[in-house]
């Protein structure tokens, strides 16, 4: 064997085992791509607390608009957990079927955090970004839902960032701006005039 | 603060113009996260000078006008070893489904029921199942075929089953036996120019000049030039050329037009002497065809309306496209396919009313969202449109960027993540006329907020357009004649809108 034949045979073999752990990472991606889409396990232990009203502004597709509900769950004191619990609730809706503005199972919300006192930063899981459906009206339904759903229940937030698995993200599902701050005078002006 | 702000990007309001001193002045504090990206930002300007350069009245670009019984448009020309092309996907996309795909070196069109195979560089290709012969080699670029426009009547009468007639020199291309005749009637107070349909002129004066021009309209004539004996009128010429028509009337005196009869007549009279100095706020070469022509405009802005404003450009955003297709409406109906098709229907429509429109994306390519803004701040759009797709609702939604309004200091720099800020009442203003617009064409329309990528980023007005089925049937969002109605209507609300827009700049 010449010298050049064995070069190329070793590059030849480093290529074939590179290849083949590129394709593993790949495949392991997409496997875990799928179980996150169809991940439907609750995000965190139920919450104690005394029973609240609350009010869930649920959207409904059909025929686009926005309309306020009253609701009864267990809130705890926490400020930021009842956020969440809010949202949760307000999700919940949506998941199940037939919903009047469907989100795929497992769209939750992981966190609620308050910053400064008036700005409150959501969590979403990455079901509720990845399965969403595309469309401007459809993604800015669900916006409006979580945004003035959060703020109504939330006195002293006038500011919403929504974050997906932690991290910030382009645009819901093709449209909706994820990247900015949502101010409730904004969202209040378009939720009213999807009522 | 938002964090878009604070990622340091900002937007020079006159990024293309240095301060009287010579000197492009930068913000102290921020400067640092814009030079990272001045070789890029430099790039993307340089293209869109290249662009507007090309998209000039002086350099104008060749194009072909079709004109069928229920749809007329124009079609961009490319050159190739000297002959003209056409791309056959756009000629084709007015009447009816069309789809192409490449496989190696062949292109496969279907069109409704009918299948066409082409080959790189061959000039043989195969419709329906026949042989055709092109008169020039195919050409296939970025997976767009193109083909000799000298071809293209005879492959569009085999395809569409119907009789054309082809105005070569002038590039004018007439479908099954459609033309629409004109003759004229002297009398002492003028002309009048009665057509056999109704027609929309694009109309220009000059002293002692008036200029009709048609693109959209089949306008033919068998005499070129008549000269008349008359106080008022002294010729009257037709000409067609780069695919539109003209009648020029040459007067002694300033002339008027007025449209009567439904748009089938068009009175041609003396202009009102206190009128003549008049000088139009709108450069006539873009006016809207209104019932009156503004009198003894120049036909061509002049160099110091040029220099006062700039140029009013239309940025058209077909959104998504490469491998982003935005919303899958139907098995087989994506949206990315569905913004493109439309946004080409709407520039040929602003361009039939002597409006520019430049598009963020002509093919299907990936074209991030910020650059989508970008491209509009730095062509100093004075209109930026989004335009999307979706298969839920009925008729088209107008939305506006979901911003609070605040007051534009000229020259100040602007938050890129609010650039919109300082535009978004006229933006409101402008999607009420498009609302109206689409009302008078009976055509079911809501306007909202949103939260829409990029409109927060465009420093001009902006709005996006959301078109919705027209039928149960989701494919309807995709039928040429019901987006052409669309298409009609938005040009037109951009027409009615532009003084406002204008005011604002």
């Amino acid at each position: 064997m010449t010298r050049a034949l064995a070069i190329a045979t070793a590059f030849l073999l480093a290529s074939v085992v590179a290849m083949g752990l590129y394709l593993h990472i790949l495949r392991r991606n997409e496997r875990e791509h799928a179980q996150n889409l169809q991940d439907a396990r609750p995000i965190s232990a139920p919450v104690a607390g005394p029973a609240s009203h609350v009010t869930l502004y649920l959207a409904y597709d059909d025929p686009g608009a926005v309309r306020a509900q009253d609701a009864t769950i267990a809130l705890p004191a926490d400020p930021a957990q009842r956020g969440r619990e809010i949202l949760h609730a307000l999700l919940g809706e949506y998941v199940k079927r037939p919903s009047s503005h469907e989100l795929p199972p497992g769209a939750d919300v992981k966190d609620v955090f308050l910053v400064t006192g008036d700005t409150a930063v959501v969590d979403m899981t990455p079901v509720f970004a990845q399965g969403h459906r595309s469309g401007v009206f459809v993604e800015t339904l669900t916006v409006a839902s979580l945004v003035k759903t959060l703020t109504a229940n939330l006195p002293g937030v006038t500011r919403v960032k929504i974050l997906v698995d932690g991290k910030e993200r382009e645009t819901l599902a093709g449209h909706a701006d994820l990247e900015c701050f949502y101010d409730v005078v904004t969202v209040e002006q378009l939720v009213q005039q999807l009522q | 603060m938002p964090w878009s702000e604070l990622k340091g990007k900002f937007l020079v309001s006159r990024f293309l113009f240095p301060d009287r001193d010579g000197e492009r002045k930068l913000p102290s504090r921020n400067a640092k996260p814009e030079t990272r990206n001045s070789s890029g930002r430099t790039l993307v300007v340089a293209a869109l000078l290249l662009i507007l350069i090309a998209s000039a009245p002086s350099a104008e670009e060749k194009q072909l006008s079709i004109y069928g019984p229920r749809v007329s448009y124009s079609l961009p020309l490319s050159e190739y070893n000297g002959q003209d092309y056409v791309a056959l996907l756009e000629a084709l996309e007015p009447f009816g489904n069309v789809s192409a795909r490449t496989e190696n070196q062949k292109w496969k069109l279907r069109f409704d029921n009918l299948e066409a195979e082409f080959r790189q560089n061959a000039s043989q290709a195969k419709v329906a199942g026949r042989k055709f012969e092109l008169s020039a080699p195919f050409v296939l670029e970025n997976n767009r075929g193109l083909v000799p426009q000298r071809s293209l009547p005879a492959m569009l009468g085999l395809m569409l089953h119907t009789k054309t007639e082809y105005h070569e020199a002038a590039r004018r291309l007439f479908l099954g036996g459609v033309a629409t005749h004109f003759t004229t009637d002297l009398h002492e107070t003028g002309l009048s120019v009665n057509f056999s349909a109704p027609v929309n002129p694009l109309i220009s004066t000059e002293p002692g000049k008036l200029k009709m021009t048609f693109t959209r309209d089949p306008v033919v004539s068998n005499a070129y030039i008549l000269r008349v004996e008359n106080p008022l009128v002294s010729s009257i010429a037709f000409s067609e050329n780069n695919g539109r028509a003209e009648v020029a009337v040459q007067g002694r005196a300033p002339l008027l037009a007025k449209f009567a009869a439904g748009g089938k007549t068009i009175d041609i009279v003396a202009a009102p002497r206190e009128e003549q100095s008049t000088t139009p706020s709108v450069p006539p070469f873009a006016a809207p065809p209104v019932a009156q022509a503004p009198a003894a405009a120049p036909a061509y802005p002049t160099m110091q309306s040029l220099t006062a404003k700039p140029l009013f450009i239309v940025m058209l955003d077909a959104a998504h496209g490469g491998d982003d297709p935005g919303a899958r409406l139907s098995e087989t109906l994506e949206e990315k396919g569905v913004t493109l098709a439309f946004a080409r229907r709407l520039r040929s429509e602003l361009q039939s009313h002597g409006i520019s429109a430049v598009m963020t994306r002509d093919a299907d390519v990936a074209v991030p969202m910020e650059q989508r803004a970008a491209m509009a701040d730095a062509a100093r759009a004075a209109i930026f449109v989004s335009l999307h797709a979706a298969s839920e609702g009925r008729g088209v939604r107008v939305y506006t960027a979901m911003i609070n309004s605040a007051n534009r200091k000229p020259g100040a720099f602007l938050p890129w993540g609010t650039a919109q800020a300082g535009y978004v009442l006229t933006s409101r203003a402008l999607a009420d006329i498009v609302k109206a617009e689409l009302g008078k064409h009976e055509i079911p329309n809501t306007e909202l907020p949103a939260p829409l990528k990029p409109l927060n980023n465009v420093a001009a007005a902006a709005l996006a357009i959301e078109v919705s089925p027209s039928a149960a049937d989701v494919g309807s969002v995709n039928a040429a004649v019901y987006q052409q109605r669309i298409a009609a209507a938005i040009a037109e609300a951009i027409v009615v809108g532009r003084p406002r827009v204008e005011a604002q700049r």
